[in-house]
């Protein structure tokens, strides 16, 4: 068999192997470092510091749980959060990332390495993305072969869009859930394809470890049973599929309900049902299985067959009377915003005001995959043509996936592992088939028999149609030995079958297509590095701007405001904010607040969201009914950040006109040709409401009598300014980002505060103007 | 004995005054609304009836232009909606019934009305809550109806029943058109199940199916559908400014794009090695690598116009 290139003969097999697993070993060790070290780009940058909003409150429970210990956090009861409500911590959150973070302290501490906790929080993601290359080489492993695993691993460490989770400092529940998500997957297949009830138990732990981590893992409640559904549907049923499964939904189901804030979910919602029902199916499809493999009779197999339906349709009809009444929960609201894409802009606007719950246009699938996003139909492709039953998995990941990434721009984080799989599939194949140094042999015999029958229908005389038609035939069969046709009909046969040799001819071609992926390969490290070090690595916490020459300038608004709430304030004054900032106020200021990012209580942010946006006179007793001292806003119209609260104004009318509609209406905070403006000509509603007037109080004077531009909007501000009478101007960071206010205390004279300030002014009541009422406060 | 006919001329005006006395108003607009399917057509007398200052009564009022010289097509499209729930409300019992009335203020009857209120565009709903008794909340000034949820009528229906003294029991008719092409759909489906059989067991109509819609998928198809882009914009021009947005044609080019790369890929993997003929298999390897080489030129400086700040570029 004739080679392209030489390879050394004097090799023994024992050699190649144990080379080849040691630079396996090393590759590993160096995607782990590859891993980590791109994620360190915020803390080189700014600091080690934790970002963002959630993994502010998952840092606080964090060191709640390493200082006080484990039953501690677990019977902890915040009633700084959701003043005067409180929260109970331990039942309503996943305790699976705060537990890792505290095991490691625990075990570095019982090496007497004192880390400090803060660190292992920060550099938590980071690790576990290493973890999490490690297990898509296994995964991708049991899918080809051991190179497609180390592509896949590469692809998965490096790719911006699973990067741009886990990060240093985005101490967040998805740090951890990626690598559980794949490991699962992992021993899933590898359960399938052994049969083994250790590998399903297995299995079923790290389920158990996801559903205490991640609200995501009911992604793989349901792909696994649709996997096996598929996989019977497809006749496939066979007793490694009962085993792995029966294992993992026994097992799995009961250690999932030991979390307290799933519970008995897994047998009452909706979520949970196709698990449970394809559980019933296996059952089913398993007893008839055993009596076909006793019964020889045709008729009975048939009558079996009926029963089957019969009792399928059954577990049908029951589910659907169980949840017609009220035993199972129907899907909830924001399981069912992926189906109906405008359910939760009607009905759960609080669902759909979050950024990361819109839509995904294509250059965010480009930014985050590059140029695996392309090739990754051409891994389904591969997995098509093989179909073996965990390339079933991987073809239904693809879909599913892609499909939720189209939706919300969050599920980009569930597409990243199955395209870096199928890419790596396909790219493997690719360089498989153009490193193999075997020459195929040139078939001489045809070459010589194609050229005089190409020539054959030229030659023959036009009148007589059959020969024409004859030689075509011919020809047609000559050529299909080596036409492109053909190529193709061979390709699409399933591997191993087709008997048609197989290989690349000479060195340039070799050396045109790897040359080429290699570039790619490049291009994507470039991509990466890049998309990581610009887009995904900032805190939000601090913001970075540039100076004119072009050295960096730091913007800490957020932290310098936090501390001084922290340092000027009394330990029990309640701050007043949008829900963005509850968990930062807590982290940083130690202070109580209404409301924060875990949004459960519609009611409450709706309570906020009035009154920022009614009249201060208005605003005033619910203010006093909650007993806030200080109101906290953010506002960019000075340096133009546009993540401001104005921008988010209408969001929170939208909510509270979901509580309230004959009070807070959204379009009157429009002009009267439907603009949102912040000008002379903004709407009366906009102009009296709190936010905007503790926007722009005293925003004027920053300009000295020119014209004060709002950067963010674009739009001039009127320069007479409004005015405040119920709060009090507290305190402004360097850069305005960020505004307290502190809400007065009612008049010790009893006056309606705004009578007592023009009071002060020296102003005269107009005798005309009835007196004005005390408002009844509370 | 000129005192009686003067006596009577000074009763005149009270028996004006009587004429619009609270109840005798709801009763004429009871009647107004009978004669129309439950929908009072409004004019500028009317109209001063309906918001009568001591009414005790609640309204409706759909401000409109149907005419066909205003090209109003919101308008037409609201219509039908309005006029579906005010008809759902004529079957409730009378004594529910006539304490919320239903209206329509087209332009071209009660072009004071408009004026007065100063009303630049249409279609306009106002509610409003009964100025006087057990149902009044106190506001007087009109609620306009916030037309976020589209025009359709449920929502309509949703909305309203906050100011109605019962549920407005408006039920969206049923859809028979669609349900026949269901059914329609679903027997001819049936019936060629022996035809498709062999397509449904076929891995390579599964192949294309999953491949078209990942492709479709990941790029930005969704996005299009939820936000309602529209093909193309404004002059033709085809590529939407902004990282975060996209027309519908981007759709199109971008899974076209990519459907082309991953099948130059497959080319090379799977069809390039079984040319038997070495010059024939080197002109296909140097053509598909030219294939991927210059789109993903495209892509990429398509990406560019999309993202500006995009440091890379290859060929283009």
């Amino acid at each position: 068999m004739p080679l392209a290139y030489t390879l050394p003969s004097n090799l023994s097999p024992a050699t190649v192997a144990n080379t080849s697993s040691l630079l396996r070993i090393v590759a590993l060790a160096l995607i782990s470092g590859a891993a980590i070290a791109s994620r360190l780009f915020a803390v080189v940058n700014f600091e080690s510091i934790i970002h963002e909003f959630d993994p502010w409150f998952n840092y606080r429970a964090t060191k709640v749980l390493a200082e006080k210990g484990f039953y501690e956090f677990w019977n902890w009861f915040d009633h700084t959060a959701w003043y005067p409500l409180g929260r109970v911590v331990g039942g309503t959150i996943y305790p699976g990332l705060m537990a890792t973070s505290g095991v490691i302290y625990n075990v570095l501490h019982a090496l007497h390495l004192p880390v400090d906790i803060r660190n292992i929080c920060v550099l938590l993601a980071p690790g576990f993305s290493a973890l999490t290359a490690w297990s898509t080489y296994m995964f991708t492993k049991e899918m080809k072969d051991e190179s497609a695993g180390l592509l896949a691993a590469v692809f998965i460490g490096i790719a911006p869009g699973y990067i741009s989770r886990s990060v240093a400092g985005s101490y967040d529940n998805e740090a951890i859930a990626i690598f559980l998500l794949m490991y699962t997957f992992y021993c899933w297949i590898k359960a399938l394809k052994t049969g083994s009830v250790l590998y399903g138990t297995l299995t079923a732990l790290f389920y158990f470890y996801m559903v205490a981590a991640w609200g995501g893992y009911a992604f793989i409640t349901n792909m696994i049973p649709l996997h096996a559904l598929t996989l019977i549907l497809m006749g496939r049923f066979s007793s490694r599929l009962y085993t792995a499964y029966s294992s993992w939904y026994a097992i799995g189901t009961l250690a999932s309900m030991q979390v307290p804030f799933v519970g008995f979910q897994p047998v009452r919602t909706s979520e949970h049902m196709a698990a449970l029902g394809v559980f019933g199916l296996l059952q089913i499809v398993a007893f008839a299985e055993l009596v076909r493999a006793h019964v020889s009779s045709k008729q009975f197999q048939s009558i079996l067959f009926g029963s089957v339906i019969v009792i399928g349709l059954l577990g049908v009809f029951a589910f659907a009377g169980l949840t017609y009444k009220g035993w199972i929960a129907p899907w909830t609201g924001r399981f069912y915003s992926l189906w109906d894409t405008g359910y939760a802009k009607k009905y759960i606007p609080i669902i759909a005001s979050v950024s990361e719950h819109q839509p995904t246009a294509w250059p965010s699938f480009f930014m985050d995959l590059q140029f695996l996003i392309f090739i990754f139909p051409a891994g389904v492709v591969l997995c098509f043509r093989e179909l073996r039953d965990e390339h079933v998995f991987v073809i239904i990941y693809a879909v599913v996936a892609s499909y939720f990434a189209g939706v919300m721009v969050r599920l980009m984080l569930t597409l990243t592992p199955v395209v870096c799989v199928a890419a790596a599939i396909a790219f493997s194949s690719l360089l498989d088939t153009y490193i193999d140094p075997v020459e195929p042999e040139v078939p001489v015999a045809s070459t010589e028999a194609e050229t005089p029958a190409r020539d054959s229908p030229a030659n023959v005389a036009p009148g007589s149609a059959t020969t024409s038609k004859k030689a075509k035939k011919a020809a047609a069969a000559d050529a299909s030995s080596s036409g492109l046709a053909s190529g193709v009909l061979a390709a699409l046969s399933p591997s191993g079958k087709s008997a048609k040799p197989r290989g690349i001819f000479g060195l340039d071609s070799r050396a045109l297509v790897i040359a080429n992926a290699l570039g790619m390969l490049l291009f994507f490290v470039l991509h990466c590095t890049y998309v990581t070090s610009t887009a995904y690595s900032s805190p939000s916490v601090v913001l970075a701007s540039q100076n004119p020459d072009g050295s960096q300038h730091i913007i800490d608004d957020f932290r310098e405001a936090y501390y001084w709430l922290r340092q000027n304030t009394p330990q029990d004054a309640v701050v007043m904010s949008w829900w963005d900032y509850g968990y930062q106020i807590a982290g940083m200021a130690d202070r109580p607040t209404l409301v924060d990012n875990n949004t459960w209580n519609n009611t409450h942010i709706a309570t906020v969201g009035k009154a920022m946006s009614s009249p201060e006179e208005v605003a005033y007793p619910i203010l006093r009914k909650h007993d806030v001292d200080y109101v906290l806003i953010i506002f960019g119209g000075l340096i133009g950040y546009s993540g401001d609260d104005i921008n988010k104004f209408l969001w929170m009318v939208r909510i509270a006109q979901g509580v309230w509609p004959e009070e807070i209406q959204e379009p009157n905070y429009f002009t009267a040709k439907g603009e949102y403006r912040v000008d002379d000509q903004a709407a009366p509603a906009m102009k009296n409401s709190l936010m905007y007037k503790m926007s722009y109080y005293r925003f004027a004077e920053l300009y000295g009598g020119n014209q004060a531009v709002d950067r963010v909007r674009g739009q001039q501000v009127p320069k007479t300014g409004p005015t405040l009478d119920y709060l009090d101007e507290a305190f402004t960071s360097e850069n305005w980002i960020v505004r307290i206010y502190q809400v007065k205390k009612e008049d010790p004279l009893g006056r309606d505060l705004k009578t007592a300030n023009s009071f002060d002014q020296g102003k005269k009541r107009k005798k005309s103007k009835p007196l004005s009422r005390r408002k009844a406060v509370v | 004995m000129l005192l009686l006919p003067f006596l009577a001329l000074l009763s005149i005006p009270f028996c004006l005054a009587a004429s619009t006395s609270v109840e005798d108003v709801q009763e004429k607009l009871v009647k107004l609304a009978a004669a129309n399917n439950g929908l009072i057509k409004l004019d500028d007398s009317t109209y001063n009836l309906l918001t009568h200052p001591k009414r005790t009564w609640s309204s409706s009022i759909h401000f409109t232009a149907l005419d066909p010289r205003r090209k109003c097509i919101p308008c037409k499209e609201f219509d039908p909606s309005f006029t579906a729930v005010a008809k759902a409300w004529s079957q409730v019992p009378a004594s529910e019934r006539n304490n919320h009335f239903f209206a329509t203020a087209d332009f071209d009857n009660a072009m004071g009305t408009f004026q007065k209120l100063g009303m630049q565009t249409a279609p306009v709903l106002h509610v409003h809550l009964p100025a006087e008794g057990p149902r009044s909340r106190g506001r007087t000034a009109p609620i306009v109806y916030d037309f976020s949820n589209g025009f359709d009528a449920a929502p309509l229906a949703e909305q309203l029943s906050q100011y109605t003294p019962v549920r407005i029991p408006y039920r969206a008719p049923v859809d028979w058109a669609k349900y026949g092409t269901t059914a329609g759909v679903t027997l001819i489906l049936l019936s060629g199940v022996r035809l498709f059989l062999p397509i449904l067991r076929s891995r390579w109509a599964w192949a294309i199916g999953v491949v078209l819609t990942s492709l479709v998928m990941t790029s930005g198809y969704m996005f299009v559908r939820i936000r309602g882009m529209p093909q193309s914009g404004a002059n033709g021009q085809w590529i939407a400014p902004g990282y975060q947005n996209q027309f519908g044609q981007e759709v199109q080019v971008v899974s076209f794009v990519y459907g082309l790369l991953a099948s130059a890929f497959l080319m090379l993997t799977l069809v390039t090695p079984y040319q038997t003929h070495p010059y024939r298999q080197r002109l296909q390897v140097y053509l598909w690598s030219g294939v991927i080489l210059v789109m993903f030129s495209v892509l990429i400086s398509l990406f560019r116009v999309k993202n500006r700040s995009y440091p890379f570029k290859l060929l283009l």
